[in-house]
């Protein structure tokens, strides 16, 4: 009778010490994809300088679109130190979004096309744009499951015994326009040489 | 449908079984030629040794063999941008270490994975896929190939390939050494090409067992549930679809391929090209690719 209160305790133990570390791994690459997405808006906003001057001797009188540039390159900095993914996330998408007319041009201008470092800067920038994207999904996954961890039972209960809460969700920005992938954008431009 | 821890413990399984059977089918080819040659059974025990290390080194090396034979070189982060940022990206979405990657100077689109496991684990491109392909499809096409890399089947294949595809050349040679000037040689080496002819023989009449290991290997469902696995990575089917339609309909030939690697890849390297030879009907290895195509347009 003794052995098996015994057994049952030791059972019991090694159940709750494996869903404690379960819980702290999880929060760790919770982590870790929170910060890789700092990085790469990070590596994004040191891009944009070298990328402004490349394209601005073709659009000229377009002032308004490298100031807005500029101010989302502001804001992604401002808040990288933060390490709060909502923030980082919205920044990112405004930096995005500021990007887009640049890419316009880009691909309207064969003259950009066939210089390399207009070319190599637009293929890091969509490469940092997918490392981003798929940092938010393993964050919004990993978010999924540890949350699913907290409320269901019986693991709740060590949830609670440790005081693990809820990882907030993110939010997509309004419209969401960057989750949704149009043809055109997937299609690498044609270099003309 | 079986799902992917499943198809894990089956592809580990096979893979030792195909190990074993190698050993005993090479030590049993060695004794009933020493019994039609009239040597001792020492014989048996070299050949056992033999396919013993060739057993182990097939799983151990197997895709540094692969590589070799492919003519393989590694990737360059600087030169293979799209193909390296692709990998890194998507081994990060997968959750699995990033492979090691490698291309083949080659204009025919086409790719593989090999490796032992998801830490062991390689990818390989041609040239002629890093330069066809966007960066979308691209991403399609490595996915497929990662999700070969999460399933295992990269051990299995790998295994295929050397041990049964070993053996499957062996034989194609020695069929074509008796058929082309095979009375000279006889002339001059006399018992050996007598051997020759013999071991010819033998593998011809063991063929159906070396396509229903190759069968056991390269099923249908494993390419539709690693373009299935792909998709989950990637969210887009219309890349992977794009991308197969892209390589199918390219009409240059892989020289990097042979029939022991030729199941390896993502869409048969040896496409319209009609096989020679006694092995010829043994080697539909892949679902057509307008059913995989279509498979992926349903996913929208």
């Amino acid at each position: 009778m003794f052995w098996i209160l015994i057994i049952i305790l030791v059972g019991l133990a090694v159940y709750i010490w494996s869903l404690y570390n379960q819980f702290v791994t999880i929060k760790t690459r919770i982590r870790a994809s929170i910060q890789e997405i700092g990085n790469q808006l990070k590596r994004q906003a040191d891009l944009i300088p070298n990328l402004v001057s490349s394209v601005k001797g073709y659009m000229k009188h377009e002032k308004a679109i490298f100031d807005e540039l500029t101010e989302a390159r502001k804001a992604v900095m401002k808040v990288i130190e933060t390490e709060d993914a909502q923030k980082l996330i919205n920044a990112g998408s405004r930096l995005q979004s500021a990007l887009a007319p640049i890419r316009a041009v880009f691909e309207s201008t064969p003259q950009l096309q066939a210089a390399g470092p207009t070319a190599k800067l637009m293929d890091e920038l969509r490469d940092t744009a997918d490392k981003v994207m798929y940092s938010r999904r393993t964050l919004i996954d990993l978010s999924a499951d540890y949350n699913i961890k907290v409320v269901t039972f019986p693991s709740n209960l060590v949830a609670r015994l440790f005081g693990f809460k809820l990882e907030v969700g993110l939010k997509m920005p309004e419209g969401g326009e960057e989750l949704e992938v149009k043809e055109e954008e997937t299609k690498t431009p044609k270099v003309e040489l | 449908m079986i799902n992917v821890y499943e198809q894990v413990d089956r592809n580990k399984r096979r893979s030792t079984i195909i190990m074993v059977l190698f050993v005993v089918f090479i030590a049993a080819f060695a004794w009933v030629l020493s019994r039609a040659l009239g040597y001792g059974p020492g014989m048996v025990g070299v050949a056992f040794i033999f396919a013993g290390i060739f057993s182990f080194s097939s799983y151990w090396w197997g895709d540094k063999i692969i590589l070799t034979i492919s003519g393989a070189r590694p990737a360059d982060k600087r030169k293979d941008f799209n193909f390296f940022t692709v990998a890194e990206n998507l081994s990060m979405a997968a959750q699995i270490p990033m492979p090691k990657l490698y291309v083949i100077d080659d204009s025919a689109p086409n790719a593989f994975a090999t490796g032992r496991d998801p830490n062991h684990a390689v990818v390989c491109a041609t040239t002629g896929l890093l330069a066809k392909l966007d960066r979308t499809e691209l991403e399609g096409v490595v996915a497929h190939e990662l999700s070969h890399v999460q399933n295992y089947d990269i051990r299995l294949m790998s295994v295929v390939t050397i041990l049964v595809g070993m053996v499957t050349l062996l034989a194609d040679w020695f069929l074509r050494g008796m058929r082309f000037g095979g009375r000279d040689r006889d002339k001059k080496e006399g018992n050996i090409g007598v051997i020759l002819f013999l071991v010819g023989i033998i593998l011809a009449l063991l063929s159906p067992l070396i396509a229903q290991l190759i069968q056991l290997a390269v099923s249908r469902r494993r390419e539709f549930l690693a373009d299935a696995s792909a998709v989950m990575l990637t969210r887009y089917p219309k890349g992977l679809a794009r991308a197969l339609e892209k390589i199918s309909k390219d009409r240059e030939v892989l020289e990097a391929a042979n029939k022991a690697t030729a199941h390896l890849y993502i869409i048969n390297p040896f496409k319209g090209q009609k096989f020679t030879g006694i092995f010829s009907n043994l080697f539909n290895t892949h679902p057509p690719v307008e059913e995989r195509i279509k498979a992926l347009w349903e996913m929208e």
